[in-house]
């Protein structure tokens, strides 16, 4: 007999009886929707832990000028912390003849005492200290450059941070300005921009007078009217503003005092322009992946190390740090996937990378054990179910399993006119069963705001589980069948 | 070469403890065209008879040759492949599939035979047989919506449809009345005479038996008599005498 004809005998059959059809697919229905969103929800939470993990900064690498916490050699041989035994102490400026950088930095124009500003100089803003010549400044553009180049490394913003007096009409407001690159939106990514836009790379290169404002200052400056277009002084030169950023992430909103969002952003190469500035405070780097971070941040050390020309020997004129702990402390993370994490890892100080992708990989796996558990259950309902309503179905026909062998049925048939009865309501199970997961899915989704993902593979999986769940429960009852006598069955009342 | 020849034929039920002898030796032959009307009261073994002459069933031993091909010792499969193009049964419940069509039973053993038929090619031989039972007009009709006559007429054009040599009959007319009883023996006889087909009838009614042109009678597992029908009833005639209706 060809397989549509057995098709054909099997949807008959099963048409006959729709609500006994229908009852029987429920449990294949319930099994497939949750492997459908168990699925979907295991690679949905993967992705959403790695996109949480990047809003965060768990990748972030932060580069700070100087370097506060010096290793020295104790008379003893080892290496001692200082820091939790001394104050902390600026480490002493590098000899200039070997650094090049700082022999150029020596003839800053702010130094000359002829020169008038329109600005505080950086001796009046530091003190003492002289702008870009003390211990804090050995970071410059062309170190940026250079780990744009490195591997693995993403996004590169350069940074310089002063205070300042913004002043729009009347209004003033003191906070922070950030110098930044034009890259630094993609580093930030709870940033949105409620109007406007960030500076582009050309006003950058121009080393245009245009400002993004923080979304508190804009209010401080504003009140409610569009700051785009408007102009803002500072240090009384005009810059036009060209966006607004705010928060995008529903936990953290702009306060005042606080860093992103109480402060202005203005392209790093006016800053160096208008304040005759040539060094950076810092370099922010993202690393393309998560777990690469250890890596990148070593790799980062050893070419600061190599372009500021610092012996085998003698300590780093930088701090490289990663942000991970900053982030969980600080409530950027989901606040369950941050219990989660503290919660699992004893001494939060002692967090890498690697743990905190291995927890949160631990924590997927388990709701996706616990998924898999309950669609396993369902399966083996739904299967049983099947394998019920199909021996019923072999007794309650055994006459026409009789008609069918006496005019010519071989055994074979009979099985397969069942077993593909069974195979088909399994199917119409899973079909239905990847609608009501599809929709499940949408609706966790929704809810949750746990992002899920439906891929076609795992559509295909689930029809390939319905059809297999079809087959094992469906065997038995079409071998009962096919072994029926002919005779007796045809006697069968 | 008879087109059935039976030798020593013993088929032996377990049932239980109790071993029930339904064929004690059973030894026959029977020609190709011939209307044999087997006869015997009831668990007189002519039901076993023909369930192992109709490859249904296998003799515990003895030897059954059709058309010269020991059968009694083939596989399921090889059983069901004979049933299927060399064997037609008529049953006395009829035997149709519930809420299926007239032409969707009568097609029924082409969906089993060895060469794939379209689905267009079956409805046309279904048609054909049951236009040669005089029901064409009720192909699409369900068995529930068909009188007695007219089911086992449907059963007849199912048997009919893929030219067996043989067609086992067993009590067709047990569910039928008087008239619809001489219908159907009015095929029978015809398709002999027509087709040359071999009719095996197994009955418990003398007078049906009359039909046969060679009468079987069976007691207890035995052959008690067989001999050639000198007063062979023929329906054709009867069935004109007979008031319409």
């Amino acid at each position: 007999m060809s397989l549509g004809s057995s098709l054909r005998i099997a949807l008959r059959a099963l048409a006959r009886n729709k609500l006994q059809t229908a009852l029987t697919t429920i449990g294949m229905t319930i099994g497939v929707a949750t492997v459908l969103t168990m699925i979907a929800l295991g690679t949905g939470a993967e992705a959403a832990i790695e996109q949480q993990v990047r809003a965060a900064g768990m990748n972030l690498i932060v580069v700070t000028a100087g370097n506060y916490k010096t290793k020295t050699e104790d008379d003893g041989g080892g290496v001692v912390d200082h820091q939790a035994q001394l104050a902390p102490r600026l480490l002493a400026p590098r000899p200039q003849s070997l650094a090049p950088h700082l022999v150029l930095a020596a003839f800053h124009p702010e130094d000359d005492p002829m020169q008038k500003h329109d600005h505080p100089t950086a001796r009046q803003r530091l003190g003492d200290t002289e702008a870009g010549l003390g211990a804090a400044a050995t970071l410059t553009p062309a170190d940026a450059e250079a780990i744009r180049g490195l591997r693995g490394v993403q996004f590169v913003s350069e940074g310089i941070h002063e205070n300042v007096h913004a002043a729009a009409g009347n209004a003033r407001w003191f906070t922070r300005l950030h110098g930044g690159d034009v890259e630094l939106p993609s580093i930030r990514r709870s940033w949105t921009f409620t109007s406007g836009r960030f500076f582009t790379a050309r006003e950058q290169s121009r080393r245009a007078r245009v400002v993004v404002l923080g979304a508190f200052v804009a209010q401080k400056l504003f009140g409610d009217a569009n700051a785009v277009g408007r102009t803002v002084q500072l240090w009384k030169q005009p810059f036009e503003v060209v966006g607004v950023v705010a928060s995008g992430s529903w936990m953290v909103g702009a306060s005042a005092g606080d860093d992103q969002f109480d402060a202005v952003y203005v392209p790093f190469t006016t800053i160096h322009e208008l304040l005759n500035l040539s060094k950076l405070t810092d370099i922010t780097i993202t690393a393309a992946s998560t777990g690469d971070v250890t890596r990148v941040s070593r790799d980062v050390t050893a070419l600061l190390r190599e372009r500021h020309h610092i012996g085998m020997k003698d300590p780093d004129d930088f701090t490289v740090a990663t942000q991970a702990r900053q982030s969980l402390a600080r409530g950027g993370l989901r606040p369950d996937v941050a219990r989660a994490v503290v919660g699992n890892v004893g001494g939060l100080e002692k967090v890498t990378l690697e743990q905190l992708g291995r927890t949160l990989d631990r924590a997927t796996r388990t709701m996706t054990a616990l998924l898999g558990a309950i669609a396993a259950v369902s399966l083996l309902v739904g299967g049983i179910g099947i394998m019920n309503i199909m021996l019923l179905s072999v007794t309650e026909r055994t006459r026409e399993i009789g008609i069918r062998r006496a005019v010519g049925a071989r055994a074979g048939d009979v099985l397969r006119q069942f077993l593909v009865e069974a195979i088909a309501l399994s199917v119409f199970g899973g079909l239905a069963g990847i609608a009501l997961g599809a929709a499940a899915s949408g609706a966790i989704a929704q809810m949750l705001r746990w992002s899920t993902s439906l891929s076609p593979a795992s559509i295909a999986l689930s029809f390939a589980v319905a059809a297999a769940v079809g087959v094992f429960f469906g065997y038995y009852p079409a071998r009962q069948a096919s072994r029926l006598d002919p005779i007796d069955s045809l006697r069968y009342e | 070469m008879p087109l059935l020849r039976v030798r020593d034929l013993v088929k032996t039920y377990q049932v239980g403890d109790v071993a029930v002898r339904a064929l004690r030796g059973v030894t026959v032959d029977v020609a190709a065209g011939e209307f044999v009307a087997v006869v015997g009261p009831s668990g007189s073994g002519k039901s076993t008879f023909m369930h192992i002459l109709g490859c249904l069933d296998r003799p515990t031993s003895g030897e059954y040759r059709l058309e010269d091909r020991d059968v009694s010792r083939l596989s399921d499969d090889e059983l069901s492949a004979i049933r299927n193009r060399q064997i037609g049964f008529v049953f006395q419940g009829f035997n149709l599939l519930a809420r299926t069509s007239a032409a969707e039973n009568v097609e029924l053993p082409l969906l089993y035979g060895p060469d794939r038929v379209s689905a267009a090619e079956r409805r046309r031989r279904a048609l054909a047989a049951l236009d040669a039972v005089g029901l064409a007009d009720r192909a699409t009709h369900h068995p529930n919506q068909l009188s007695g006559g007219q089911q086992q007429r449907v059963a007849i054009a199912r048997a009919l449809l893929n030219n067996p040599s043989i067609l086992f009959a067993d009590e067709p007319t047990g569910n039928l009345d008087s008239r619809t009883s001489v219908e159907v023996m009015e095929i029978f006889q015809r398709l002999k005479n027509e087709r040359g087909i071999t009719i095996v009838l197994i009955t418990h009614e003398q007078q049906v038996a009359e039909y046969g042109s060679r009468i079987i009678a069976f007691k207890d597992g035995q052959i008690v008599s067989d001999q050639a029908n000198q007063r062979q009833r023929l329906a054709v005639g009867e069935l004109a005498l007979l008031p319409t209706g």
